[in-house]
């Protein structure tokens, strides 16, 4: 239908059942616990329903502590707390990232997840900075460190800000750019809820693609008609936020919708958001019906 | 040593006080049996009243941990419990399956000896089973284990008492407390050597400081598992063991879980030595009177 066919892809976390009988029983064995099967089921999942870029589906911990648990100088305890100046103090998401390309076959791309810098110092008690500002900056430039790693091992990266879309700080721009200024690989940047208000600040971002939640809000469809920008699309097209599964002649519809008003611009096709919310067969059809409608449409 | 800003809990099991400000109370010291091979009632019996008796001597209030691996043997173990630990004594039942804790639980039930019982443990894997039993047949007391898998520091023990972790949903405390639990102890999860194993001791003040509950460990788990002592100094392993204890004491904690009980001769001994060494300084400096059956009391200051 189309000269340029986008992928079908994935958004943040996945859900996970975790056996924590099994986690207990090993403790007392003292057996290392292994996180690897959780991320398996998460990949499996993905590869199973087709989808031709996969992530580690974030399911080691919430897609925030994932990095407040090996950032220096912030700890987790009733909530993640920020006690001294952070640090970049090795790899936060590589291992996992290793892990997942060798177990996923070779025709199928691989995306490194990166929670924004302004969304990591949102969701934190600072303890230290008490300046919102510095501490998101000092966020971006341990968040650079890891993006220049993880480049080496995926095949694009998305930086995932959701706070954009509660509070755009003036400084936005600058923060995404100190992450990825040099960087080789693609950089997608995804700011899931209500970004009308934010449309134009966000496209001044020099990332390549823009992931937005336009199945939960088709309006922004008419908001981003009123723009003409260079980034290229990630079209969200089944909701993240509710477990009723969308029929894939609704989510044909939506693509077809997408196409009318972005064009040849729409580079990736995924869910609004991450499915972590949601029960795992639920999570699983609706990716399987994505895939589904990826096929109607550009099959 | 030191003394603690948060107000300390001692909480009273069947007449045997634990917890409050280091110096004030001996450490309670818990003698595991029945870990390997079918219980030996006769020895239990005699390691039992040895136990009894060093606790006489030194003060250190001392409390049996039965190990109960199989179904066949709870009946068995709680027949022995019944008839051999003194009706005014508590004692602690140390259970890994589920379904054992279960049955466990009924029978300390019908048997009226809940109220005596230590619940050892609630953790991240108690299942919604054995909550239902709790809730019907609730123990006197129980031993949170403060595991935390996605981070073995004294902070991921913290975050999982405090709100699970995102492995249960609620925190250990609060589930434990929704129990109809009453007394809590933290076992602060002593890890493998080489598995950030000192974090479970470094726990100890980090957990009584933020809740000021009962805080104690098991750390002669790590030198069961110190293969390079087992192995190059076999004569050394049961000094190390009881003395690892030591750390506990310390570090502010209230109570040692030390296995197996054949270990009491050498863990009394070095454990009230330590506590004297801790009273003598907390009472100077913070004003902490030992009670009268402190350690220190008994040997020197009567």
């Amino acid at each position: 239908m189309k000269s340029k066919i986008p992928i079908t892809t994935v958004i943040g976390s996945y859900p996970v059942e975790i056996n924590t009988e099994e986690i207990i029983k090993n403790y007392y064995i003292q057996k290392p616990i292994s996180w690897n099967k959780y991320i398996k089921s998460a990949v499996d999942d993905m590869i199973r329903a087709g989808i031709e870029m996969i992530s580690d589906g974030q399911t080691r911990d919430s897609f925030v502590n994932i990095f407040y648990r090996k950032i220096g100088g912030c700890r987790i305890r009733e909530r993640p707390e920020v006690f001294e100046k952070i640090r970049y103090t090795g790899p936060i998401t590589i291992d996992d990232q290793k892990y997942v390309r060798s177990i996923i076959p070779e025709n199928k791309k691989l995306i490194g997840l990166l929670t924004g810098p302004y969304t990591l110092s949102k969701s934190c008690v600072d303890l230290f900075y008490h300046n919102e500002q510095e501490l998101a900056f000092d966020f971006a430039n341990i968040l650079r460190e890891e993006a220049k790693n993880l480049q080496k091992y995926v095949d694009m990266i998305s930086i995932d800000e959701p706070f954009f879309s509660v509070s755009m700080p003036d400084y936005a721009k600058d923060l995404i750019e100190i992450i990825i200024r040099d960087l080789k690989c693609p950089i997608r940047l995804h700011v899931c809820g209500d970004v009308s208000d934010i449309v134009h600040d966000i496209l001044e971002i020099p990332v390549d693609i823009l992931s937005h939640e336009f199945k939960a809000l088709p309006k922004l469809f008419d908001v981003f008609k009123e723009h003409s920008f260079n980034q290229e699309i990630c079209l969200g097209s089944v909701r993240s936020d509710n477990p009723v599964l969308e029929p894939v002649e609704e989510i044909v519809n939506h693509i077809k919708k997408g196409i009318n008003v972005f064009d040849d611009k729409i580079s990736q096709i995924s869910p609004d958001c991450g499915l972590r919310l949601q029960p795992r067969d639920i999570a699983y059809k609706k990716l399987r019906n994505l895939v589904k409608a990826w096929s109607v449409v550009y099959g | 040593m030191f003394s603690f800003t948060k107000k300390q809990e001692i909480i009273d099991i069947a007449d045997t006080q634990i917890g409050g400000q280091p110096g004030y109370l001996p450490t309670v010291l818990i003698g595991g049996l029945f870990f390997k091979g079918e219980p030996d009632y006769n020895n239990a019996k005699k390691q039992i009243k040895k136990m009894y008796n060093l606790s006489e001597k030194t003060g250190n209030p001392a409390i049996p941990d039965f190990f109960i691996r199989k179904e066949e043997y709870i009946d068995k173990i709680i027949d022995f419990i019944e008839k051999n630990i003194p009706k005014n004594k508590p004692f602690s039942v140390d259970i890994i399956e589920p379904d054992l804790k279960i049955k466990t639980l009924e029978t300390l039930s019908n048997k009226k000896l809940l109220k005596r019982t230590i619940y050892n443990s609630i953790h991240v894997g108690t299942t919604e089973e054995e909550q239902k039993t709790i809730k019907k047949h609730t123990p006197e007391a129980a031993i949170i284990v403060a595991f935390n898998p996605k981070d073995k520091s004294p902070d991921g023990k913290i975050e999982i008492l405090a709100d699970g972790a995102g492995l249960t949903d609620k925190g250990l405390i609060k589930i434990t407390e929704e129990l109809g639990i009453k007394k809590i102890l933290i076992d602060t999860a002593a890890m493998a050597p080489g598995d950030y194993s000192g974090a479970s001791i470094a726990a100890i003040p980090v957990i009584k400081e933020e809740y000021g509950l009962a805080t104690g460990c098991a750390i002669h788990n790590v030198v069961e598992k110190s293969k390079w002592v087992n192995t190059l100094f076999p004569a050394a392993k049961k000094p190390v063991d009881a003395a690892s204890n030591l750390n506990i004491s310390l570090f502010g904690g209230d109570f040692a879980v030390y296995g197996p009980i054949h270990n009491s001769d050498l863990v009394f001994p070095i454990i009230a030595w330590e506590d004297i060494l801790v009273s003598e300084y907390t009472e100077r400096y913070f004003g902490v009177k030992p009670v009268e059956y402190h350690p220190r009391r008994k040997f020197f200051e009567k």
